[in-house]
């Protein structure tokens, strides 16, 4: 099997998985009970349940897939993943301390259409469709800003103590970026495999086609669990 | 971004056109099929009870139970240095209420032991000093289930537990020794 189809079967299977099972994204069973029981600071806890949530968050990475699908320079990377980064940090660090209180399932459907737009993007959509294209970077960070805000939404349903709350949170945030750093270089390192084929071209298209029916399909996930909630 | 590296020329609008169409009918056609039936109960197309995916939605807060529960009322006096430890054979997923109380601090460890394993494979899931606690319980495999109670101050201590739920009986260690205690459930 070369390593075209390979990856042509990763991402079937990712696709797959992400159709299949989407589950809510959220801090479940045992860690929740950790974070809802901390009283004080808990630096590697905190760090560990960020980068576990960054790693396991495919909304998260589907995301940053679309983001440097073409990007072939390992500077362009770290430019746009520093973006996203300082972006979601913001949000996440200000929307727990100013107790920003915003529906988890819409800023998830948000996340989701994220997804789209960078698809589309990647399609070339803004520039043969609609005529002028948004300036990428500035869309990263404000991107950045609403996925820091679904962050902050996921650790504001525990009713977090306020002793160690800076602590915690910014051990949150480094282990977000930890876990980026390691998803991203998993997905860099795929990409890379796979453009020294010449399929990586002629199957761009489809591919960004197939992540951006997956970002359609984790908005429509979250906008469904946003109706269903009980009307209290 | 870095448009200039993509070598191939860029593809049609009417190709973009159509392929975001597709993408956006078939996440939609996913969703009423099988998500929206499977995650939510939400079945507008009939699908969810033709694959038997709404059944995954029916979550119920209740869990039924084959008997009745029981309930149980135990004291202990303990005198300086003293301890007890009192536990409750309960069944994988048993549920149980309980509050105890003392009229001073006892160090306290609450902790299971899976059933026919012995001490050594004991779990520990809280310990401290306290005058009381209560709580709720999911026994997390069957095996007893209870309390170790120490008396570390001066004077001798009253310790009062009481307990509901899918417990079966108790058993007491103490001075070296254990008997075991029958509880009857609240219904025959």
């Amino acid at each position: 099997m070369n390593s075209g189809s390979a990856v042509r079967w990763l991402s079937a299977l990712a696709l797959l998985l992400v159709s299949g099972a989407a589950l809510a994204h959220t801090i479940e069973g045992s860690d929740a009970s950790f974070v809802q029981a901390i009283d004080g600071p808990a630096v590697f806890p905190f760090m560990y349940l960020g980068a576990k949530h960054m790693v396991t968050g495919y909304d998260h990475l589907l995301f940053l897939v679309g983001v440097i699908f073409f990007l072939y320079r390992p500077t362009h990377v770290v430019q746009y993943v520093t973006l996203f980064a300082i972006g979601h940090s913001i949000t996440l660090l200000l929307g727990v301390l100013a107790n920003l209180q915003v529906n988890a399932y819409l800023i998830d459907a948000i996340i989701g259409l994220s997804i789209v737009y960078k698809a589309f993007e990647n399609m070339d959509g803004f520039k043969q469709l609609v005529g002028f294209e948004l300036n990428t970077r500035v869309a990263v960070f404000v991107f950045g800003l609403f996925h820091g805000l679904g962050l902050a939404t996921k650790l504001q349903e525990f009713n977090l103590s306020n002793n160690g709350l800076v602590t915690n949170i910014i051990s949150f945030n480094i282990g977000v970026e930890i876990g980026q750093v390691l998803a991203l270089s998993t997905v860099f390192i795929a990409l890379s495999v796979w453009r020294t084929s010449t399929s990586y071209l002629r199957h761009a298209f489809i591919t960004n086609a197939a992540l951006m029916c997956g970002g359609f399909l984790l908005a429509g996930f979250q906008l469904g669990a946003y109706f269903a909630q009980p009307p209290y | 971004m870095s448009q200039s590296e993509k070598s191939t020329t860029p593809p049609s609008s009417r190709n973009i056109i159509i392929a975001s169409a597709v993408a956006f009918v078939v996440a939609l056609l996913v969703l009423f099929t099988t998500i929206l039936p499977a995650e939510f109960g939400v079945d507008p197309l009939g699908t969810g009870e033709l694959l038997g995916l709404t059944a995954l939605s029916r979550e119920s807060p209740l869990e039924e139970q084959l008997e009745g529960h029981r309930q149980d009322y135990a004291e202990f006096e303990l005198g300086p240095f003293q301890s007890v430890e009192y536990k409750y054979l309960m069944d994988f997923d048993a549920p149980m209420v309980f509050s105890w109380s003392a009229d001073a601090d006892l160090y306290y460890d609450m902790h299971a032991e899976p059933a026919g394993l012995g001490e050594e494979y004991a779990e520990s899931f809280e310990q401290g000093n306290a005058a009381s606690k209560s709580g709720s319980y999911h026994a997390p495999f069957a095996g007893i289930h209870g309390w170790f109670w120490e008396n570390r101050g001066s004077r001798t201590v009253l310790l009062r537990i009481y307990a509901a739920g899918f417990i079966q009986t108790s058993t007491v260690f103490r001075d070296g020794g254990d008997y075991e205690r029958a509880i009857d459930p609240v219904l025959e």
